[in-house]
């Protein structure tokens, strides 16, 4: 090696060294400290391999008053990673650099609102994994620039794009605020660690805003952001974090021009499901975990629920059956009767949107007693929401299998089939449906006529009993106004053979969504 | 279930996993429970929602009556 080359080659490994020093050891260990890792570490531990990109951007790191302290590496580490054994493009804030802040100080920014990672998500058409950890912009920002700046001078399109084309996902560790939050929301699937914290704008900010006193996890902590929605699941740590991506992504395809990858098929479809007829409650008035149903139903082992902590009515998650990853969804009697409430329903349109574009056939649990009706499901526009989740079947572009389990009643009903596709709808004894139940629709339909009558008491027995006789089900299925009726016992197969003929659809259907409107009322 | 250090013995405070109104007592203060059995039957659109013992112990407190309206996550009974 000639000296020419090993004063190139020294130079480059002392920048390389600088660009591993992160924001330095103080800020290092104060993440040690909180029990998180730097985004170094965790691309380290998340990642199988990772070839990085931008490596030696740098930030200048400057004082209040402008003064150059040093240079320090930019505040996102990204690149191309084999992530769960996929090519997926992964990176992260580095908070150890100015909270994370966005890079408008490069000449190209390279993640965290657009960036180069997102144009190899876009260009390559392979999976997203963001590891979000930041408080956003800050004024700081204007000193970097010498002026002030429209933030709509960013454009956020590409995030959204990629919605469309190739799962994106992201974990939260540490705080996420301001442009970091938002571009945590613009993920298909989100997990954040117990301890983390998420909001528009955190404590200082709402003090000086509202004079409210808050602490950081009252105002944005996990159990706010995931009863909110905005995030999707709760881990215990980083690793566990990492282990949900994973688990995610094991049912997601590559992008939407693939096919989801189909999972072993070690589980007999035609296994004993005896334990149904245990855990389902012939007595309407008895309630059951929907997990509890679903989870018999599915490849053994295969349910990961999403958004266990808000929109309780309804269950959602990813799940294999034969082999083939599928979305479920049940509602949950556990949480008010399993009526679907405008949180539900905006946790269903998002897993089903998310369902179809990744061409994940559909299967819905359904033992809905409605809409949820009261005070606060009004003040909560639950009749658009509502209307929006049954759009969401409408326009979802896969096979949808539906088994009436008990209830079926009213218009939430129809969020729970495609009416305009195969509808196929198969019903177990125990199910019951019609506009409202017989006991509170006689009294609200015939009113009048039961106060006139001579004896209203035993009009109503008498109206109640037609009724009665008029909703058994089995008058349904013999006008063949519901597909099938089956012995709960035979769910499995039966839905895994049609899941396999849906396949030849599916295969077919590949590319991008093709929806036919381009509003939600 | 969050569970509050009081002395030696662990108390759980039982929450309302839904929004509901207070159907039946079935365990009064003083009652022995074991885990799993039903303490308070609320009632949620017309479901019976058990508040089931999250551990073996002792009612030490309701904090509900029946036909009360309650809320999700209010307490609901303590067990110790």
């Amino acid at each position: 090696m000639n000296d020419e080359w090993k004063a190139k080659l020294t130079e480059f490994e002392s920048r390389r060294k600088r660009a591993r020093e992160l924001g330095g050891q103080r800020r290092i260990d104060r993440a040690h400290t909180a029990g998180r890792y730097t985004i170094r570490e965790r691309l380290e531990r998340a990642a199988e391999s990772f070839s990085e990109v931008g490596e030696f951007a740098t930030y200048d790191d400057v004082d209040a008053l402008g003064n150059l302290r040093g240079q320090l590496p930019a505040s996102y580490v990204m690149g191309l990673g084999t992530f769960a054994g996929r090519h997926v493009a992964i990176g992260g804030e580095d908070f150890t650099v100015r909270a994370g802040a966005p890079q408008t100080y490069l000449d190209r920014m390279k993640g965290g609102l657009g960036g180069f990672i997102e144009d190899l998500a876009h260009e390559y058409r392979i999976p997203l994994v963001m590891f979000m950890e930041g408080v956003g912009g800050d004024v700081a920002a204007q000193g970097e620039k010498g002026h002030s700046y429209l933030v709509s001078s960013l454009s956020w399109k590409r995030s959204y794009e990629l919605l469309a084309e190739v799962p994106v996902l992201a974990m939260v560790s540490g705080a996420s605020a301001g442009g970091t939050a938002g571009r945590t929301v613009l993920s298909h699937f989100s997990v954040m660690t117990k301890d983390s914290v998420f909001f528009a704008g955190g404590p200082p900010l709402v003090k000086r805003a509202l004079g409210k006193d808050l602490t950081k996890e009252e105002l944005g902590g996990a159990q706010v952001a995931t009863r909110s929605g905005a995030i999707d699941n709760l881990a215990e740590d980083e690793d566990d974090a990492f282990e949900q991506l994973k688990t995610f992504l094991s049912y997601m395809p590559q992008n939407v021009w693939e096919m989801p990858p189909r999972g072993e098929r070690t589980d007999p479809v035609d296994r004993p499901l005896d334990e149904i007829l245990d855990i389902l409650p012939t007595n309407g008035r008895k309630p059951y975990k929907a997990v509890s149903v679903i989870e018999p139903i599915v490849d053994r082992g295969s349910f990961f629920e999403i958004g266990k902590y808000w929109g309780k009515s309804v269950t959602t998650g990813l799940a294999r059956l034969d082999g083939i990853p599928v979305g479920v969804l049940a509602s949950n009697p556990m949480h008010l009767g399993g009526a679907m409430d405008a949180q539900a329903a905006e946790k269903q349109i998002r897993f089903v949107d998310m369902c179809s574009t990744f061409h994940l056939p559909l299967v819905y649990l359904v033992d809905v007693p409605g809409f949820m009706v009261g005070p606060d499901a009004e003040r909560n526009n639950v009749v658009r929401w509502g209307m929006r989740a049954i759009q969401s079947l409408v326009e979802a572009e896969v096979p949808v299998v539906t088994v009436q389990v008990r209830k079926a009643y009213g218009m939430a009903v129809s969020a729970t089939s495609d009416p305009d596709g195969l509808s196929l709808r198969i019903a177990w004894p125990t199910a019951e449906w019609g506009d409202l139940p017989v006991d509170g629709g006689v009294d609200a339909g015939f009113h009048r006529e039961i106060e006139e009558a001579e004896d209203p008491d035993a009009y109503r027995t008498a109206v109640q009993q037609r009724m009665r006789d008029l909703a058994d089900p089995w008058r349904t299925v013999e006008a063949f106004g519901v597909e099938a009726m089956i012995d709960p016992r035979e769910t499995r197969a039966m839905v895994a053979d049609f899941l396999n003929a849906s396949l030849h659809k599916v295969r077919t259907d590949l590319g991008p969504q093709k929806r036919q409107w381009t509003i939600r009322p | 279930m969050r569970l509050e250090k009081k002395g030696h013995a662990a108390m759980a405070t039982h929450h309302a996993p839904t929004d509901a109104t207070v159907w039946k007592i079935v365990k009064n203060v003083g009652d022995v429970v074991a885990e799993g059995e039903e303490i308070v039957i609320l009632e949620s659109m017309k479901m019976e929602v058990p508040v089931l013992a999250e551990q073996d112990g002792t009612v030490t407190k309701l904090h509900v009556e029946p036909n009360q309206a309650i809320a999700e996550d209010e307490p609901v009974a303590d067990v110790e």
